[in-house]
């Protein structure tokens, strides 16, 4: 009868065991997938463009209509790299 | 005798010349020729557009945003001709975005829009205060809007790009930034912003090649990395996403936020 009881115990703290480790294996995994959420992020928004004058946007040196249109980033006054 | 005198006379006549051309006078406004008095009122009124646009600009330039938006909703209140009527409206919303005036900021864009609908600026600075604001519906069609009129303009491909990755619309970020390319391959946010749509849409190897390139352009690129370990990450790569990951620890030190995270990342790999 001891020895069943003794065996018992053994299996019970084996099976325990067992199930501990999946457990943490299994909450490693899901943190690094919980952390991986939201993870990619697209980039800032660009900034606003900025005051026109009372002369309105279709003169030759208004600045801000011309970023609107332009074709390179760098003439739209885009978020940089260097500052994402 | 006679000679030096005719000398000093002469360099006394020269000075005074000076002088009587330094006081010329520019042309003065002219008289108003009318008597009538809704022509003399649309005149004032004119002066008193002209004036508050120059104060208006004036303290935007200064940073008195208050100021400003109140000489601009006082010109509005005026209803002058185009192109100020819109124009004030645009200048207004920059003064209640610096306030953080959010609502009536997209307000006015949507004014000057309607005053002026092919306005791009407009449309620009609206969708920029419509993704402050959280609305993305309103950022989508304008940004749609904004593309159709100006579909070369870098600005519109990256706005509505941008739009559309907040939307979860990866196909539609991956066209605006993949137009954007066609025209300025050497932008790194653009290749950034591509390879985030690829990896939303599951295509990892694509995203990582988008990705190597937009850190070949710009190396110190940190968030660039970070993502280029998430994507290794995904592709079981994780020998190499640990070493991304590792990289952006020790680099980024200008990036509290991304620089802790990469250390919990790359800690969370076992190598």
């Amino acid at each position: 009868m001891s020895r069943l009881w003794v065996r018992a115990v053994l299996v019970a703290a084996l099976l325990t065991s067992v199930a501990g480790g999946a457990a943490v294996g299994v909450a490693g995994a899901a943190s690094v997938e919980t952390m991986l959420d939201g993870a990619l992020v697209p980039s800032s928004a660009p900034a606003l463009l900025g005051p026109i004058t009372e002369a309105g946007r279709k003169g030759w040196a208004c600045k801000p209509e011309q970023a609107a249109s332009a074709r390179h980033w760098r003439d739209a006054e885009l978020p940089d790299a260097a500052a994402p | 005798m006679l000679l030096r005198t005719f000398a000093a006379a002469l360099i006394v006549f020269a000075a005074g010349a000076g002088i009587a051309a330094a006081q010329t006078y520019g042309t003065s406004t002219p008289p108003p020729r009318t008597t009538d008095v809704h022509t003399l009122r649309a005149l004032a009124q004119a002066r008193e557009v002209h004036e508050r646009f120059t104060i208006g600009l004036d303290a935007e330039r200064r940073g008195q945003w208050a100021a400003a938006a109140a000489e601009f909703e006082r010109i509005i209140t005026l209803h002058p001709p185009e192109p100020q009527f819109s124009t004030a409206y645009y200048d207004a919303g920059i003064a209640y975005a610096h306030l953080n005036r959010m609502d009536d900021a997209a307000r006015s864009f949507r004014a000057a829009i309607a005053g002026d609908p092919q306005f791009l600026a407009a449309m620009a600075n609206l969708i920029a205060v419509d993704l402050a604001r959280g609305d993305l519906s309103e950022a989508r069609s304008v940004a749609d809007r904004f593309v159709a009129l100006a579909p070369d303009s870098a600005r519109a491909q990256y706005s509505r790009g941008i739009v559309a990755l907040r939307q979860g619309d990866f196909g539609a970020a991956r066209r605006s930034f993949g137009q954007l390319l066609q025209a300025d391959p050497q932008y790194a946010l653009a290749h950034y912003n591509l390879a985030i749509a690829q990896a939303g849409d599951g295509q990892y190897p694509s995203a990582e090649h988008e990705l190597r390139i937009a850190l070949d352009l710009a190396p110190s690129y940190g968030r660039a990395r970070f993502a280029l370990g998430t994507v290794l990450l995904h592709e079981g790569k994780r020998a190499q996403a640990r070493e991304a990951f590792d990289a952006v620890a020790r680099d980024a030190a200008g990036d509290a936020a991304l620089r802790n995270l990469a250390v919990a990342m790359r800690d969370a790999i076992r190598p």
